[in-house]
């Protein structure tokens, strides 16, 4: 797990272009949207195309995405129940 | 003088509740829907999301995008039998060719083939050539306000008397940039949209076109359908694409027009909401009517459960509704509405309701939290048109601009050894100064618009904040368009960019600038190829004169490696590849500065001679001219070089021009808002008091108090005069 939320640390950087955010900078157990790190509600859902590409996790309505984005370790709990669960279409 | 009033002497629509005006009153009678599963194009994700339709539009083969003909057809009903040729044309566009590009893209194309008809402004010049129009042509792209801004800016153009009739209108067509766009933020409803419902999911997008033939006049005209008494224009300043949690910039564009139209909220009969059907702005639509109507809320529907959010169009769709409301004297329902939302408070009308109609207020907001909102009257509503205090002038205080060669002070060095600033500078010092979680989200475009707008804000030393932002743009925001489809096409259209979505809208960057500025006022985004800054302060010189200030004023355009040199055919002739803009902060205060800058010839291109000859009639004829104008700078896009340069040199001679005359693309660089950097150069010049000897042709040339013009040629003739008094 946590190899895995380390990965996902990079795959946010990435994503959002955080330049002047390194991983260690991410606290897993933090609030990620509207925290520290300036993460809003786009932010999110551009996050939510990556984790569908990457990891086959959909997250299609906003209040699943409310409840999945909570914190980043709960982003990760959330992909890999899913992906052990068989929910996942990648 | 009094202001003139304003009629709807004429209309036309097309979207998915029908093909005309008879077609849609029908529809809207019987409270029906458009809204069905896309066909227009093949979709590889299996289900297909329900979206407003223009169904048995013939496609035609000849290259004609389908925005360009939806506005086409509707324009030729608004227009009807009219004997008189509309004055100026303005439309409202966003999306424009795209539909056209994308399938271009989608072939794997990379020839400029679509070059003309990309451009959101193309399809107002498309319909100006169509119905004969000489004059102005004008183009509003804040994304769904679109039509609505256009519609206002018609208004004041026509208030004071500067013409006597607009066709103005709105246009969009489906195209995958929205349909796939709007989807990836989560705001379709997958059962089609349910505007103000407690269970609604989000919008349904849609397309359709709609136009208005505008009479200005003492007296209501034979056949006026509606007068438009007023129109109000704000911006959240809050978020690229949420709109604010209380309706704050929706209160105040309600308030704002109210005010302007010379009524209080009780001689409201009946609101067209905005109302997408999106959790948020119904929200926050429904707290800023409450806010402005408290507990005496008149009948208010949305009609997009019916013809889904045609973006752009649906301003104008949504007029042509208000129209029919007061003649036909009945309000249409909600369509897909079916529960309360407590949170929301009230309930919009479930069914037609036939009485009486005197007055409407209609509401558009778009991304960049841009909103509009307008009152419509029965012609005989009103007696007499208010008096107004006269327009103010607005003054240059402060002015940047970037090109390769730097910032302000870099560029105007440079220019004034007569040394070239052409080149695209590095992305990291568009921006200088702002830390890069500030700009992380922005691609070019938007960047420069920021940088501009820090600069200049900063240059002009003022605390308060600015009131209006007016941004001219000829291709927005490319690198956004492309990734977007780039990320799209490469995952066989599974996966998309939220984040460039939202920044492709050629208003994002405006609405950057306006979140960074607090810029509380009208945020207006003008496009129209290299003649965009010029509308850009068209719009404001109507807009911000009797309203709110500081204003800024600004145009840019970016170098994108693909899709530049595919959409604007000057910018593979120039000697390197160069991008920039310019950008104005001004005030209409006392103590401002002695600067000015305003818009003055305006008109379509075609014989190059007869053009220049009516640009100097504009001007005053060959003796004010030469007693005025101390210097000429003169913006030729490469591509229409060979065609303009031997009519321009015999202009010079037969007119005895002494002074310099500066050709700024061979030291801007070929960008088609290179016009705004022009701008920016010919204030310091005008502060020097003198063109230094390099650009001058040798000694030193002053002004001598005179003023400078700055020509643009190509496929609009424009001038724009800059003079310190």
């Amino acid at each position: 797990m946590d190899n895995f939320i380390e990965e996902l640390k990079v795959q946010i950087i990435d994503t959002l272009a955080l330049e002047d955010i390194t991983p260690e900078d991410i606290d897993p157990e933090a609030q990620l949207v509207g925290g520290d790190l300036g993460i809003d509600s786009i932010d999110v859902l551009e996050l939510v195309m990556m984790v569908e590409k990457i990891y086959g996790v959909v997250i299609d309505s906003k209040e699943l995405g409310a409840q999945v984005f909570t914190s980043l370790g709960a982003l990760g709990a959330y992909i890999q129940q899913t992906r052990n669960a068989g929910g996942a279409i990648g | 003088m009094a202001d003139q009033r304003v009629f709807i002497t004429g209309m036309g629509i097309i979207s998915a509740m029908g093909n005309g005006v008879a077609e849609t009153l029908q529809a809207l009678q019987q409270a029906a829907t458009g809204i069905r599963a896309l066909t227009l194009f093949p979709c590889p994700v299996e289900t297909l999301l329900p979206v407003g339709e223009v169904r048995g539009l013939a496609t035609g083969d000849d290259g004609v995008p389908r925005t360009h003909q939806l506005a086409s057809v509707a324009a030729r009903e608004a227009l009807g039998d009219a004997k008189h040729v509309p004055d100026m044309v303005i439309m409202g566009v966003t999306t424009g060719g795209m539909l056209a590009t994308e399938n271009y893209m989608k072939e794997g194309h990379r020839q400029p083939r679509f070059s003309y008809y990309h451009a959101a402004g193309s399809v107002a010049d498309l319909v100006a050539q169509e119905c004969g129009c000489r004059g102005p042509v004008l183009t509003v792209s804040t994304a769904c306000s679109s039509g609505a801004v256009g519609i206002k800016l018609a208004l004041e153009i026509l208030r004071r008397g500067a013409v006597r009739r607009v066709l103005v209108g709105g246009a969009d067509s489906l195209c995958r940039l929205t349909y796939y766009g709007f989807n990836s933020l989560q705001i379709v409803d997958r059962s089609g949209a349910r505007p103000m419902d407690r269970d609604r999911h989000g919008m349904s997008v849609a397309e359709g076109a709609a136009m208005l033939l505008l009479t200005a006049a003492d007296h209501p005209p034979a056949g006026a359908l509606a007068e438009i008494l007023g129109g109000g224009l704000t911006c959240d300043a809050h978020h690229p694409a949420a709109p604010h949690p209380e309706g704050r910039g929706a209160q105040e564009a309600m308030t704002a027009a109210l005010e302007d139209a010379g009524l209080t909220p009780g001689a409201v009969d009946y609101i067209n909401l905005h109302g997408t059907g999106t959790v948020e702005n119904d929200l926050a639509e429904g707290f800023a009517l409450k806010k402005v109507f408290e507990n005496r809320l008149p009948p208010v529907s949305s009609v997009k459960g019916s013809f889904g959010h045609s973006l752009a169009a649906a301003g104008v769709i949504e007029a042509v509704v208000a129209a029919l409301c007061i003649r036909e004297g009945f309000m249409p329902a909600n369509v897909g509405w079916r529960h309360q939302d407590e949170a929301i408070g009230f309930s919009p009308l479930v069914a037609p309701l036939h009485q009486p109609v005197q007055t409407v207020l209609s509401n558009s907001f778009g991304f960049g939290g841009n909103n509009a909102a307008l009152v419509f009257a029965h012609p005989g509503f009103r007696e007499a048109v208010k008096a107004r205090p006269s327009a103010r002038t607005l003054r240059v205080r402060a002015y940047a601009c970037i090109t390769g060669a730097g910032g302000t002070s870099a560029t105007l060095a440079r220019f004034f050894r007569g040394a070239s600033c052409q080149g695209t500078l590095a992305a990291d010092r568009l921006t200088d100064g702002l830390p890069p979680h500030a700009v992380r989200r922005m691609k070019r475009l938007a960047r420069m618009a920021l940088g501009l707008s820090t600069r200049v804000v900063s240059r002009a030393g003022r605390a308060d904040p600015v009131s209006d932002v007016y941004f001219g743009t000829a291709w927005g925001a490319l690198s956004e368009t492309h990734d977007f489809l780039e990320k799209l096409y490469a995952s066989n259209e599974f996966y998309t960019s939220p984040i460039d979505f939202v920044g492709s809208v050629h208003n994002a960057p405006a609405g950057q600038v306006a979140m960074r500025a607090r810029a509380r006022g009208a945020n207006v985004a003008m496009t129209g190829g290299d003649a965009s800054f010029e509308q850009a302060l068209t719009a404001a010189d109507y807009l911000a004169a009797n309203g709110r200030h500081p204003v800024l004023v600004g145009g840019a355009d970016e170098m994108h490696p693909v899709f530049s040199a595919l959409f604007d055919p000057s910018v593979p002739m120039g000697d390197t590849p160069a991008d920039g803009g310019g950008m104005l902060f001004l005030e209409t205060a006392g103590d401002a500065s002695p600067l000015t800058l305003r818009p003055g010839y305006f008109a379509p291109g075609g014989d190059v001679s007869e053009s220049l000859q009516a640009a100097l009639a504009y001007h005053g004829g060959p003796r004010t001219f030469n007693d005025r104008i101390g210097a000429v700078m003169v913006g030729i896009p490469a591509a229409c070089r060979e065609d303009c340069a031997p009519h321009l040199d015999d202009f010079w001679g037969r007119l005895g021009f002494k002074g310099p005359l500066i050709d700024y693309r061979r030291y801007f660089g070929e960008f088609a808002s290179a016009s705004a950097v022009a701008a920016v150069a010919a204030m310091a010049l005008l502060e020097r008091g003198a063109i230094p000897g390099a650009l001058a042709g040798g000694e030193e040339w002053p002004l001598a108090g005179r003023g400078i013009l700055l020509l643009g040629l190509g496929a609009t003739i424009t001038t724009m005069l800059a003079a310190s008094s």
